[in-house]
This record gives structure tokens, sequence and C-alpha cells, in this order.
């Protein structure tokens, strides 16, 4: 960004765009044209915590990440998986276009050491993102997670159970999830920076379109 | 020219205690040992600045000869304000005095007021005011000498040679003409231990964890000195927490690259102590390595900005399993079976990173098991470790797709594979077992 203002309203936009915005750092699109309409800066708002709360497991709330994740780790930074409910399964991983080399998984005993871990993998430059699954969190931990998601600029992912949007957090961004018959709805529950109770259908192309594509032909060994 | 450092050292048993005080009374053959085995340490330390090291335990003094490594550390004063640093951060009060000749120096150690001679006429000057007492001789011949009427080194050093020689024994004059460099004055160098050992004991048990820390911290300093001396970098290395009654608590550090920071070192220990439990009060503490490694070159960019994430992230991988595991941290990679549950493994994260550093590597083509996997049909991102049995699901949404495979090794698979919905909207991935019948939940579409 040129960093000179000659006149006072060259000074203004430059506060309005650098320093005004610099505290929502830059975003990492989400691949979903819709989702990023509505979202500050244009995506996954990089150097903060996110919050999924999806109604149930397996209903895309991996695939709705997975464009982001995998243009992250394509440019070369690494995706931690904090001690996740099932495993990731890696030929998945590889279709939904994540490098496999780029793919760190944390295991831990508890809920205490998932959230040591999250910081740390978050304060360090390296991750471009951290998934977590944490089974109980206070607002003080989600807040130590966004500083260190601050310090190190990536994006923190936390996964949370439906009934937590009933409680106050101070994640920059928090996403209700439920299923429709072919996609996703998203609910912005809460959004720095941006307009909240927008709801949004996205098509989760994943499944359907993939699976038109392939026929089942019998695999034999 | 020769420019020696001597370091005198005077609180040396107390303070290699960490500081813990003994009755005056245990002062005693073991305070020696102490002493010794501290100079010990302290000479490993040492030799990253200098090649010639020498000490003398009985006092305790410690020599460094710097004349030769002056220039590449910015001559003495930059050279001197970085050691003496170190010891303030080791946590031993010290007399510091440069001198031409190693005797001259530990002299200079015991006098008031300027103690750095860097040439012989400097040395001289400043030796001849000082007390005739300070002089490394013994009490009859100092005594000789003040009957004499001389109350000054300089007036000591002004007397002939054949005069000296004549009254007193040989060592006499030979202790003066070191002094003041007119004979050469070797001392028995100090060598480099092929492998690092090192115990600290302390005078009291040790019971909290946070009082390890002080001794830790110095052990590991004096420890990257060894390290730096030797130009090499330590990838694993041995604590051992000594009790009293108790065998000994053994905590093996390692790391994902060498390293030689006595910081990240202390991180790591830190981390370790968290979790580990000692079983009783610590008396003892010894450090061990026995395998050295070439070191890694830290580049630095130009802006000196010289954490790279690479580095970063051994470093997280480190600390990561130092607290939670050895094990706890695993990459993932493809493996060549149709079975789902045998698709993939886990790797050692350091060789997943290995495979282009840049992310150059991407979907599918990092792997030697890929074959399988190109053709697939799409698979679901969460998979269950052990297929769980359930119920005949009601709603189908595609399939099947038939997997037979896995004859040759007894775990022989007839699998009709759906994707199916539940009442709660989610997708799973399940199978019919052709060979007995049964339903399984294998996966989920998240």
């Amino acid at each position: 960004m040129d960093a000179r203002a000659v006149t006072l309203e060259q000074l203004s936009r430059l506060c309005h765009d650098g320093e005004w915005r610099r505290g929502l750092r830059e975003a990492a699109p989400s691949g979903f044209a819709e989702l990023d309409a509505s979202l500050p800066g244009g995506g996954w708002p990089m150097g903060a915590v996110c919050e999924f709360m999806p109604a149930a497991m397996g209903i895309g709330e991996l695939s709705l990440l997975a464009p982001a994740l995998s243009q992250l780790a394509q440019a070369g930074r690494c995706i931690a998986w904090i001690a996740p409910p099932y495993l990731p399964y890696a030929p998945a991983l590889v279709q939904q276009g994540l490098p496999l080399n780029r793919v760190l998984i944390v295991q831990t005993r508890g809920v205490q050491e998932s959230l040591w871990a999250a910081e740390q993998a978050l304060r360090c430059p390296a991750f471009g993102a951290v998934l977590s699954w944490p089974a109980d969190i206070t607002d003080k931990n989600v807040r130590r997670l966004q500083l260190a998601a601050e310090a190190g600029g990536s994006l923190g992912i936390l996964y949370r159970p439906p009934e937590a949007a009933q409680e106050h957090s101070p994640a920059a961004l928090r996403l209700r999830l439920r299923p429709t018959q072919n996609g996703l709805t998203v609910e912005i529950h809460k959004c720095r920076g941006g307009r909240a109770g927008v709801r949004l259908q996205l098509p989760m192309s994943r499944i359907d379109a993939a699976l038109a594509v392939h026929s089942f032909a019998a695999t034999r060994a | 020219m020769l420019l020696w450092l001597c370091i005198r050292l005077p609180q040396l048993a107390r303070e290699a205690r960490a500081g813990q005080p003994r009755p005056a009374a245990e002062r005693s053959e073991k305070d020696l040992l102490v002493q010794r085995a501290a100079l010990e340490r302290l000479a490993a330390w040492a030799y990253q600045w200098s090649s010639l090291i020498s000490y003398a335990p009985s006092e305790p003094l410690l020599w460094l000869e710097l004349g030769a490594s002056c220039a590449l550390f910015d001559g003495h004063a930059a050279l001197l304000a970085k050691i003496e640093a170190e010891l303030v951060q080791l946590g031993y009060s010290h007399v510091c005095a440069l001198a031409p000749s190693p005797t001259a120096a530990a002299l200079l150690t015991r006098a008031t007021g300027a103690r750095h001679a860097l040439t012989q006429a400097q040395l001289r000057a400043q030796l001849e005011p000082l007390p005739l007492q300070l002089l490394d001789l013994p009490a009859p011949i100092l005594t000789a000498l003040r009957a004499s009427g001389l109350r000054r080194i300089g007036e000591v050093l002004e007397l002939p040679a054949a005069a000296i020689a004549r009254r007193f024994e040989p060592e006499t004059l030979l202790y003066l003409q070191r002094l003041c460099g007119k004979v050469s004055d070797p001392r028995p160098a100090w060598c480099l231990p092929p492998t690092y050992r090192s115990r600290c004991e302390f005078g009291l048990e040790v019971r909290t964890s946070t009082a390890l820390l002080f001794p830790l911290r110095r052990l590991l300093l004096e420890f990257q000195g060894y390290l730096r001396a030797r130009d090499c970098s330590v990838q694993r290395f041995t604590l051992e927490f000594e009790h009293y009654r108790h065998p000994g608590s053994r905590v093996s550090i390692g790391l994902s690259a060498a390293g030689r920071d006595a910081a990240q070192f202390l991180t790591l220990v830190r981390e370790r102590l968290h979790s580990l439990a000692l079983p009783a009060p610590v008396r003892a503490l010894r450090l061990e390595a026995l395998e050295f490694t070439s070191p890694t070159i830290v580049q630095t960019d130009l802006f000196g900005n010289d954490a790279q994430p690479l580095q970063q992230l051994q470093r997280l991988l480190d600390r990561l399993r130092a607290r939670l595991g050895e094990d706890s941290v695993q990459a993932l990679e493809l493996a060549a079976d149709y079975r789902p549950e045998r698709g993939w493994r886990f790797l050692a994260p350091e060789r997943s990173l290995a495979g282009g550093a840049n992310g150059a590597g991407s979907s599918g083509a990092d792997s030697s098991g890929a074959g399988s996997h190109s053709d697939a049909p799409p698979r679901p991102c969460w998979l269950l470790l052990e297929p769980v049995r359930i119920e005949a699901p009601t709603q189908l949404l595609r399939g099947p797709e038939r997997l037979e495979s896995g004859w040759w090794d007894g775990e022989d698979v007839g699998r009709d594979y759906y994707l199916a919905r539940t009442g709660e909207g989610s997708q799973i991935w399940v199978f019919h077992d052709r060979r007995a019948g049964h339903w399984y939940l294998q996966g989920l579409w998240a």
C-alpha cells in the first residue's frame, strides 16, 4: 500500500483503509462468493478466532472451510488439527485439494491440553489455520486463543456445539450451521466489523456434483 | 602476543550448590570436589572463546588465553564484556584480570584498582605499587623480603636475579621471572572431552520444580558454551534428577532439528517438568549428551528476521512433543490399499514436511500410495478408526460402491458402500458387509 498522503482526503482514506482496517488483518477467501460478500475483508478473517456451531457432525462443516484451507496449505502454511473427533481421512483431504505434507494432527489428553496446543500453534506463524474441537471452553479461553491468533496471524477455528450460540464469546466471527437438502445454511451469529443475522444458503457441491461424475464401478483389487 | 584472562571465582563452592549455604563444619574435601566439577564445566563453557584453557582447582582460578581470539570477537574489551555478562547469567561472582602472563593475571585478580594490563610495560607499571603480600610466594619468603625492608612488588622486581637465586629456592626466581614475562609461563592445556557430562549437586534437597529452574538454566548455559566451543549441535540429551534412596528420574529431551540454544532447551525442559512427577526431592542434577551433529546454520534475512517458518515449526513441534508426549504430533500419508481403514497411515511430521518444504507437492502427487486413490470416488473427510455396527440406514442417497479386497492378507472384505442421510441431516458413509450381512458406519461427510 502506498503510505503517502498528499491531501486531507487521501489521508482520511488511508486511515480508513489502512489503520482502521488493520485490526481485521487480511482475509482468506472462503471460496463461496456469497459468503465472502458478507464477511468484512471478503473472507475468513486471518489473525482471529472463528466459531463454527454445526447442528450436527457430518453436515459439511469441514467442506465449508476446505477451499480456504487448501489455499493456505498450497501457500506453504500448515494446518493443525488439534484433537479432532474422528480421523481426518487422508484420501478425502487430497480430493479436497489439501496437500498432505501441510497437515499436522495433534493428539491430546483433555481439554486443557487441547487449548494449550491450539494456543501454541496459533502463535506460530508457520500455521495458516488451527482447527480444534474443545468440549468445554470459557470466554477467557477464547480470548486467549484470539490473542494467540493475532500474534501468529493465523486463522483459528473452534468447533462448538449449537448450544454455545446462547453464550457470549469474544470470537471475531461466529457461525451457526444447519444442514439443508443439498447444502448448508450458514447464519452469521456474530461478525466483528460486519453485519450479524445474515442467513445464507450455500450449495455444498462436495458430494453430489462430484458423485455425479463418478460411476460406481465395482472396484476390484 | 599472548593475553591471558584470569577469572577468580571466590564463592565457587557455595554458588555451585545453587546458592545454598552449608554448615561451616561440613566444608571439607567434598567442597573441593564440587569446586573441581564446577571448574570442569566452566572450562568447557569458556572453550567457546579460547582454545587454550587452564584452571587451578585449589584457588579456584580459570585462565583463558584471549590474544588469539580478540580479533574475532571485536577486541578484548568487547570480548571481556561478553564473558562477564555470561558469568553474571550463570550466577557466579567473579573477578577478572588481563595480563600478558597467567601468573601476572592471577596476581592482578587479587589486587585492588586497575586489573587490565595489555603490554609488559603496562603490567610493570601496575605491579610496581602493589604490596608485597600479593605475591604468590610461601610465607617465610615473604617475611624475609619484608625483613629486608622491601614493601612493594616493584622493589622486589628490581632486585638482581643473581641475588634472589642465591638467597631463595629456584622456584622463587622462576615465579618472579614469569610474573614479568621474562621466561615462558606454560600451563597445562585443558582438553575438551568428546562427550558431555555434567553434574550439579545441591546443598539441600530441592522440593519444587520452580526451584530447579535456576540450576537447570545454569547447566544448560554451560552446555550451550560447550556446544559452541565444539561448534556442534545436539539432537538429544538426557537429564537425570538424582534422589535420596530412589532411583534417579531420567528425562530424555529430543529435538526435531539439532540445536544449541540454551533458551530453547530450557523451554523444552520446562514443558517436560510440567508433566513429570518426581518421586522424591532432588539432590543433584546430571546432564549428559553423547552424540553430536554438525550445527544447523541459522539463516538470517537482510532485516535480521532469523526465525524462519520451518525453524519456528520445528521449535513448536519440539514444544508440543515435550508436553504432550513423543508421538502426539502426526502427519498423514496415503497408503496403497483399497480398504479405507488401510488407505492411510501416520507419518513422522519431519518426514512429511521435508517433502516439498514450499508446499509444492499438491494433491495426490506427494505420495507413492496415491495410485489406488487417484481414480477413487469421493471420500468423506472424517473416518472412524473402527467401523461401528449400526441398524440398516433408512435413507440411502448414493451407492452402492462395491469393494472386494484383502483376500491375500487374511483381512478379506466384501463391502457395498453407500452414502446415507441420518435424521439429523448428517451425511454418513456406511457399508453393508456382504459376508456377515451387517451394516457399519465408517465415515462422515463433514
